[in-house]
């Protein structure tokens, strides 16, 4: 089990950043995905041991997060969202330092470091100090810096924000490599819908402090029942007539050929073939369309809140 | 895996994330967090030229040590022409004692210009996450910095130190160098006073501080302007105020370590005037306050800010 919560609770004064948060997520990429506020940053600092929690336990690769950070720290690699760095060294120099800081020798630090600067794809311009880098060769040389002591687990928070959509789509090509390489499982934060939908085959969804959804990205598209898109031969609003009459939801929009079927609960493609034979309809081509993650997040949060 | 054939039957290959097959033993992280601390302070001009006049002093002293030690060697026929030796040079003492005592000032300032940013600049650039998001204690850190500001005063005095005492005894007459064997035991003692005040005030300091060079400025400014009103005070009658200073408790302890006897010379090169303290005890518990809240006000900041 990569990451596993019970009811963590973490309070800055008066606001709740964390309300009983209790969960368990596996996987080899793990989106932890909510909007801004919603308790991502907070949770993997206490993962980290960076921030303590007023309550609850955290388990980050079966170790006991807020009893032995040292030994999480070991396992685990960490891109904060923020600057954290030091102005003065080179993107050569972070990286070889961040691992010298895990206790590699500076020799083998500095073998390291070209290798993830190499898979980061920063080229010459490791040799530069990181003060003058743009969003995109800091964020690069920030996963550089979380990989270069072979951690079991990454986290990544906010990876991609502020990066146009270039350097983004080689930083999400990047986190694809890695899942499905011999790299580190990958805790990835964002609000971002579609980072998690192209890297990740976990999710963690939060709001408010607390976590709506944990399981996988399929189980959480399958929860919604979809829609079904019916093309049939003749006058489409027959069927569609026929169709409400059984409880389902119908929508007459694009071809005039076409309908948008949603199912009522407990039903399946059966209901679309008996309302059609009840209308005397043909059907020419009958599709299931699967939710997309943007509904079925919003259904996740929607449902329990 | 893409593999490209290579002149000899090499082969240069294109990997992807490679796991390290070997990580070696865990070194200790204080050590790089030290070197990269003097690597970026050795980036500044400042630093350069502040180290110079460091040497500088220590050239100065070497040649008045020498100086001594040829005039005691060969000093029948100089005192034949009519310069007594007595009062040209002063003691390998007074050399050492000075050398401790100017020396310590000149330090003040390579390690407020060297560390004065260590733990400040790390707070302004919110590099704390950087360093504790990795398998690193409060511990390490405060190692790691500490002994990065140690190493200056240990380089600019200590070693100088040990390096102007090797040179008397090798230069001095046989008769004079039974004696000089044990004058390592008290320069070295107040080496080491000077070197942890220095360092222990200079992270306290810059762990409160949010720039670099304010806290340099602070630190120099507020030595010199602690300095001017404790001698106000003493010379108004407050002695106690004396032991506030920590150049003046320094001196106390250096004086009655080391026992210089003030030559002609001496008296020029530092002045006839040498402010003390009544009580060397009082002086040392003094020094080691200052240490003690030094060292205090950084271990408190890093425990506000980092969790344990």
């Amino acid at each position: 089990m990569l990451l596993a919560f019970s009811d963590v609770q973490k309070r800055f004064g008066a606001t709740h950043a964390l309300r009983d948060v209790s969960g368990q997520i596996d996987g080899r990429a793990v989106g932890l995905l909510g909007p801004n506020g919603a308790g991502k940053t907070t949770l993997m600092k206490i993962c980290l041991g960076l921030l303590a929690p007023d309550g609850g336990r955290v388990e980050v690769l079966g170790i006991d997060a807020t009893r032995d950070p040292t030994a999480v720290r070991l396992k685990l690699g960490y891109a904060a969202e923020g600057p954290g760095r030091i102005p003065g060294l080179s993107g050569l120099e972070s990286v070889a330092y961040a691992a010298e800081l895990c206790g590699l020798r500076r020799r083998k630090a500095l073998l390291r470091a070209h290798e993830m600067l190499d898979l980061v794809g920063l080229d010459e311009s490791r040799h530069r100090p990181v003060e003058t880098y743009s969003t995109g060769m800091h964020q690069r040389v920030k996963v550089a810096m979380a990989l270069v002591h072979d951690p079991q687990l990454v986290m990544l928070d906010e990876p991609t924000s502020g990066l146009d959509p270039d350097s983004r789509d080689e930083l999400l090509d990047l986190i694809v490599q890695l899942r499905e390489g011999e790299g580190p499982a990958i805790v990835l934060s964002t609000h971002l819908l579609h980072d998690v939908e192209r890297t990740c085959d976990s999710v963690m969804i939060m709001q408010a402090g607390t976590v709506k959804y944990a399981g996988t990205l399929d189980a959480l598209q399958t929860r919604l029942p979809g829609e079904y898109h019916v093309r049939v031969a003749s006058g489409r609003p027959a069927l569609a007539a026929a169709l409400r009459e059984r409880g389902a939801t119908v929508g007459e929009r694009g071809r005039p050929d076409l309908l948008h079927v949603a199912l009522p609960p407990n039903t399946d493609a059966d209901l679309i073939w008996a309302a059609a034979t009840a209308s005397g309809d043909t059907i020419l081509q009958l599709e299931q369309k699967a939710a997309s993650l943007e509904e079925a997040f919003m259904a996740a949060v929607a449902e329990q809140s | 895996m893409s593999d490209t054939p290579f002149e000899g039957g090499d082969r240069v290959f294109e990997v992807g994330y490679r796991p390290m097959p070997d990580r070696g033993k865990r070194q200790p992280p204080a050590v790089a967090i030290a070197r990269t601390m003097l690597t970026l302070a050795w980036r500044q001009r400042a630093t350069k030229i502040v180290l110079l006049v460091c040497l500088g002093v220590l050239a100065g002293h070497g040649v008045w040590l020498v100086g001594q030690l040829l005039f005691e060697r060969f000093g029948a026929e100089v005192g034949a022409a009519g310069m007594p030796v007595g009062e040209l040079v002063g003691s390998a003492r007074e050399v050492l004692a000075n050398f401790l005592r100017v020396q310590f000032f000149t330090t003040a300032i390579a390690v407020a210009v060297i560390a004065g940013g260590a733990i400040a600049e790390d707070r302004a650039a919110g590099a704390f996450d950087l360093y504790f998001a990795r398998p690193l204690t409060r511990a390490d850190y405060a190692w790691g910095k500490l002994g990065g500001a140690g190493l200056v005063p240990f380089v600019t005095i200590l070693l100088p130190v040990v390096l102007l005492w090797l040179t008397a005894i090798g230069i001095a007459p046989p008769a004079l160098r039974s004696e000089l064997w044990w004058l390592a035991v008290p320069a070295l003692g107040g080496g080491i006073l000077s070197v942890l005040v220095l360092a222990t005030t200079i992270i306290g300091l810059s762990a409160v501080g949010q720039k670099a060079r304010t806290v340099s400025i602070a630190y120099v400014a507020g030595l010199l302007v602690l300095s001017g009103i404790v001698e106000g005070l003493t010379n108004g009658g407050f002695a106690l105020a004396g032991y506030i200073a920590p150049e003046r408790s320094l001196h106390t302890v250096i004086d009655w370590l080391l026992a210089p006897e003030q030559s002609m010379l001496g008296s020029q090169v530092s002045g006839r005037y040498r402010p003390i303290n009544h009580s060397v005890f009082g002086s040392l518990v003094a020094l080691l306050g200052w240490a003690g809240a030094g060292f205090g006000l950084f271990w408190w900041r890093l425990r506000s800010e980092v969790v344990g």
